[in-house]
């Protein structure tokens, strides 16, 4: 009696489970199928759940635009220097703020805590001001380079509680050797928390390839977009008939590399949003 | 600089490596000579020059990036400047704000929209999370599989890319949603009655949400008066400012997963041996959940509740994607961050942007310390 009551149960389970996974990821279902139909099938009425002749004709299309090429090209080139600057100079930061005992270092600390309070959004006016007295605005500088100055106060935290953990005496034998610290912070700290910077990274590839609001303000040119922006410009209110099979095989092209990353990483982000508490 | 983008950055970033290293060396030396002079020992030297040297990249830029514009904004939310101004800005004294507070409609229109996303859509956002979040901790097979799926959203959700999908999705004539909803009401004419009651009650939501922020309610009697939806009603979803809202809250609810997981880490967190306790005692599921997890739970409820709130403030990209050139719709749905963002970079009015960011930013940090004050309260913290 109690086993038949088990079976049931997760059969219960498993049904409402399957049922949330459809509905979680029937965008993407949708996206995909999309892209492979005709201008025609996306704008009538009647349901094509997955078009009779699945054409690749918008992914044709883009493939041979040499502008969407250009702004994917700008997409992987601003979000790469953006990671290894953003990465190096908060594994640095991270360091001063576990492994060495400074003068003021708690008091530095806790400023940068309180800095997690402060909403992004309530500097960029002033930002804003600032980059375009310096002639960067309709460059791609305000989106990378911020980042180089260990830009993200939660990826330092995250990055302080895992060298952390590693013992003391590892450092001292190191130093009675005469290492110095940029030899104990390059060859024995970074690779022991290997793991903890692939969480970092990952969020922060995440979090610049969605980039929306900086791109918007400053690549004032087609030229520079980055895949957002431009994906969303192909959306056009004042068109009649939106070009849906090509807007949605830009969608495509620009998940690839997110589901790629999440697939690869998602042991690592599903951690780190738990330790960070942070949206990814 | 020069003209090619790329090279641009190129050299940008590598002057800016040069500059870090540089002024953390300097940095450093400073820290050290401190030291020395008050006559700290050798090691401790060190130790300083190195504190200041490999901290030195955040504390600069927290300077740049932090202090000084913060420091700007603050000035320039007292004057009229805009960024075409070659001249000294005027200073206007509390006028920004006075305007902002008192005869500022878009303004008024987002912190309703706001109260609507906080009351409406969190708890719906809230409860999902913790459903899915319930269902996972039940540990069989597969269960990393789910979670993924349920976290995918989150990971995709912010790109503008993929929020165009839900543009073509909640289409009122030939999105999938609609057609889907006229293909089950047509079929079972039960569940038609059930649709069209949601809509109604929805819609009489909205109308009175609306109201508050035009400051009349014409349209809610309007709607009250055209009474029970006709049968072949679908929702319009982004087409009338009475559904604007909804396709938001959709998509807060879509990008739970962060909101799952950290309940998940809750559930974990509870002693096996209460629940199995209980269960000798004789309490069935219901009462274990409403009478163990949930009081254990309620410190990740509120810190939930306290991260949904603040995230409802800064609703962007879903904006954006949806109602972009749509006048009509976006004073509708527009959350405070968009509404500075318009502002901001439609006129170019810096004084008057800063005042709104200053707005927003007081409003965090209220809603931060009401988390401290009140989490002592009622949160369960102890449990043994």
């Amino acid at each position: 009696m109690k086993r038949n009551w088990q079976i049931v149960k997760s059969i219960v389970l498993y049904i409402l489970l399957t049922a949330a996974t459809i509905m979680m990821c029937f965008p993407l279902f949708w996206m995909i199928s999309s892209s492979l139909k005709t201008i025609s099938e996306t704008n009538s009425p009647g349901i094509v759940w997955i078009p009779a002749q699945p054409s690749l004709q918008a992914y044709l299309d883009l493939l041979q635009n040499p502008t969407f090429l250009r702004v994917y090209f700008n997409s992987v080139f601003t979000t790469t220097l953006a990671i290894v600057g953003t990465l190096i100079s908060i594994a640095a930061v991270a360091y001063a703020f576990s492994r060495i005992e400074w003068p003021g270092r708690d008091i530095v600390f806790f400023v940068m805590l309180s800095t997690m309070m402060i909403p992004p959004q309530a500097l960029i006016v002033p930002q804003y001001v600032l980059f375009n007295k310096i002639n960067w605005v309709g460059t791609f500088n305000p989106i990378v380079i911020p980042g180089y100055f260990a830009g993200g106060a939660s990826m330092v935290f995250l990055l302080r509680q895992s060298m952390s953990q590693i013992p003391k005496e590892l450092d001292e034998s190191a130093f009675v050797d005469g290492a110095s610290h940029f030899q104990i912070w390059w060859n024995i700290i970074l690779p022991l928390v290997r793991a903890p910077l692939a969480t970092v990274s990952t969020f922060l590839f995440v979090g610049l390839w969605n980039n929306l609001l900086g791109p918007l303000m400053y690549l004032q040119s087609v030229g520079l977009y980055t895949l957002p922006v431009y994906t969303s410009t192909l959306y056009n209110i004042n068109q009649t008939v939106q070009p849906w099979p090509t807007i949605m095989a830009a969608a495509v092209l620009t998940t690839v590399p997110l589901i790629i990353v999440f697939f690869f990483a998602q042991r690592y982000i599903l951690e780190g949003v738990v330790v960070t508490g942070m949206k990814g | 600089m020069p003209d090619n983008p790329y090279i641009n950055l190129l050299v940008t970033a590598g002057l800016t490596i040069l500059f870090i290293i540089g002024s953390s060396y300097g940095l450093g030396t400073l820290a050290r000579a401190i030291v020395r002079a008050r006559g700290g020992t050798p090691k401790h030297q060190q130790n300083t020059f190195a504190g200041y040297f490999f901290a030195a990249p955040w504390i600069i830029g927290f300077l740049i990036f932090v202090v000084v514009p913060l420091g700007l904004s603050l000035y320039w939310s007292f004057t009229d400047y805009r960024v075409t101004f070659t001249h000294a800005p005027n200073w206007v004294g509390l006028e920004n704000y006075i305007h902002l507070i008192t005869k500022d409609s878009g303004f008024r229109a987002s912190i309703v929209n706001t109260l609507y996303y906080t009351i409406i859509g969190l708890p719906l956002q809230m409860g999902i999370a913790l459903l899915l979040a319930v269902l996972l901790n039940q540990k069989m097979k597969g269960e990393r599989v789910f979670r993924m799926a349920f976290y995918l959203p989150v990971v995709l959700g912010f790109n503008a890319a993929v929020l165009l999908v839900w543009r073509l999705m909640l289409n009122t004539g030939t999105g999938i949603i609609n057609q889907i909803i006229r293909s089950i009401t047509t079929s079972v004419p039960a569940i038609g009655y059930v649709v069209r009651a949601g809509i109604y009650v929805h819609e009489v939501i909205n109308a009175f949400f609306l109201g508050i922020t035009n400051g009349n309610f014409n349209l809610l009697n309007k709607v009250i008066e055209t009474g029970f939806p006709a049968a072949n009603r679908v929702p319009l979803w982004v087409q009338s400012p009475l559904w604007s809202k909804m396709p938001i809250v959709l998509l807060m609810i879509w990008g739970c997963g962060t909101m799952m997981l950290i309940f998940l880490a809750g559930l974990n967190n509870i002693p096996r041996e209460l629940q199995e306790a209980a269960e000798v005692d004789g309490a069935s599921g219901w009462q274990r959940f409403w009478r163990i997890s949930f009081p254990l739970l309620s410190p990740y409820i509120f810190y939930n509740l306290i991260v949904g709130l603040i995230s409802t403030l800064q609703i962007f990209e879903p904006i954006y994607v949806l109602y972009r050139d749509n006048q009509p719709l976006v004073p509708s749905a527009i959350s405070m961050v968009y509404y500075l963002w318009q502002k901001t970079f439609s006129h170019f009015e810096i004084g008057y942007g800063s005042a709104i960011s200053w707005v927003i930013m007081i409003i965090i940090l209220i809603i931060t310390l009401i988390q401290f004050r009140l989490q002592n309260r009622w949160v369960t913290y102890d449990i043994y």
